[in-house]
């Protein structure tokens, strides 16, 4: 078998008294999709997080593709390849389009090809309309999706979803969710943490679950 | 006493575009400008390093900083003057009675409200802007940028208190420069000693010009942030 495109190592993590991992481990395939499930508070989103490098830790090692690296020293250049988007997104104080061009502008892409790309997205996300909207006048439906958009026109090699449809009900849900499963079909590896149980039933999906301080996988 | 006469004569000497008078007001403007130009980005990414990062000693650090938020400027100007002074350690730089004088006074005056509006602005960011900056690619630095820039105004905020601060204080400005006709003579120096030579249409005209810029400073602010996509 070939080596996973991401592992996690005898990662030990708490908050204080609270122990929410401990020699826990992971493995993500390239081009697979996960779904992480795990009661509230278990410690789904903060496995997210240290796996985008937001969250450090006592211990843990992590490889990506064949480098590896301890989650304290988290390489700058993985940033460039693995993409988190929070579970209340936050999009910056400027309009729609400015937000998916961010990412773009700080891997060097040039302006013409980062508007193309942009223009792609914003079609992808349904947003086409709403481009030049500051965030604040969004629903969440479309906060959510614009995040997504945000992330994917990156093309992430590794893209980290949590509770994407949590927050949302009714066609919004329903909107957030044909992006989700169109991701998680796409070439990229996504981990999509949630409770919602139409995720959780993608067939595409392989299932891990966080209990007991580890991540099992859960068929 | 009759005020409306010296009124008048206030806007006549405004308005005829008196060299003396807009002498006064020129220095007092391109002293505190760039007093307030050289130490804003020094103070912010002081304040941002401040706010962002744990540090031994940082707590005493904020509430030192908070304590020379009202330390008298007077008392500032006194230990600049024995530093600049001729037999002073800095002495030999001659400065004392120049506008140098003063503007050094000015930025150390404005560092402690630019660095702690600059904490509590970064203090109340929403902390995804940061991480999302950081998982969209950005390294340290732009992330740093990209969080000053979504609490802008806040720290906006801090650079027109401290303008309006330097450009209406006395006692540092009178002690550094002397209030020397023409060289070191500012809108307050002059407004505090002219006046009480009879100068009263001088001290009007030079109040209402005080008065016009904290005015001007504070709604070209809050113009800003109705811009900023705020309505
Ligand atoms: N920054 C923090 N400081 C202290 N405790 C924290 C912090 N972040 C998370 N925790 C605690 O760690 C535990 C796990 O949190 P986490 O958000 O990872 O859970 P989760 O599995 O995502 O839960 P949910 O299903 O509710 O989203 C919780 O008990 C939470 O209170
Ligand atoms: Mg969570």
């Amino acid at each position: 078998m070939s080596a996973p495109l991401f592992s996690v190592e005898g990662l030990a993590k708490r908050f204080g008294e609270r122990v929410l991992f401990d020699g826990a481990r992971l493995e993500l395939e390239a081009g697979s999709g996960y779904v992480l499930t795990g009661a509230n508070g278990t410690g789904k989103t903060t496995l997210l997080r240290i796996v985008a490098g937001l969250e450090p830790s006592e211990e843990g090692r992590l490889a990506f593709r064949a480098q590896a690296s301890l989650v304290s020293d988290y390489p700058e250049a993985w940033r460039r390849e693995v993409v988190y988007v929070h579970q209340q997104p936050y999009l910056f104080g400027t309009t729609i389009e400015k937000n998916l061009e961010y990412g773009l502008a700080r891997r060097g892409v040039p302006r013409s090809e980062r508007e193309a790309r942009v223009r792609e997205a914003l079609a992808w996300a349904g947003l086409t309309e709403r481009r030049e909207v500051p965030p604040h006048k969004l629903s969440d439906g479309e906060r959510q999706r614009a995040a997504l958009a945000r992330a994917k026109v990156l093309d992430p090699t590794l893209l980290l979803l949590d509770e994407p449809t949590a927050n949302l009900d009714g066609d919004a849900r329903k909107q957030v969710l044909e992006l989700v499963t169109a991701l998680c079909i796409e070439n990229h590896t996504v981990v999509v943490a949630s409770h919602d149980p139409e995720i959780i039933r993608l067939a595409i999906l392989n299932r891990l679950c966080v209990a007991d301080r580890r991540i099992e996988a859960d068929d | 006493m009759d005020l409306f006469e010296p009124t008048r004569q206030a806007f006549h000497l405004l308005l005829a575009g008196d060299p003396q008078l807009w002498r006064i007001i020129w220095l007092s403007l391109w002293v505190s400008v760039l007093a307030i130009a050289l130490m804003a980005p020094p103070c912010i990414v002081f304040g941002f390093v401040l706010a962002k990062r744990q540090f031994a000693g940082q707590r005493a650090v904020v509430v030192l900083l908070q304590a020379l938020l009202s330390f008298p400027t007077v008392v500032i100007g006194l230990v600049i003057y024995l530093l600049l002074s001729r037999r002073g350690p800095l002495g030999a730089f001659e400065l004392l009675f120049t506008p140098w004088a003063i503007m050094i006074g000015y930025m150390v005056i404005a560092l402690p409200i630019l660095v702690v509006f600059t904490v509590s602005a970064v203090q109340g960011a929403d902390p995804r802007v940061y991480e999302t900056a950081r998982s969209l690619g950005a390294q340290r630095p732009r992330a740093a940028l990209t969080t000053l820039w979504e609490v802008r105004f806040a720290v906006m905020a801090g650079i027109v208190n401290a303008f309006g601060r330097v450009i209406s204080e006395v006692g540092c400005a009178l002690l550094v420069g002397g209030n020397i006709a023409g060289i070191t003579r500012n809108i307050p120096t002059a407004i505090a000693l002219e006046t009480s030579k009879g100068e009263f249409a001088q001290g009007i005209a030079l109040g209402f010009v005080l008065i016009a810029v904290a005015i001007g400073i504070n709604v070209a602010l809050a113009w800003l942030q109705g811009r900023g996509g705020l309505e």
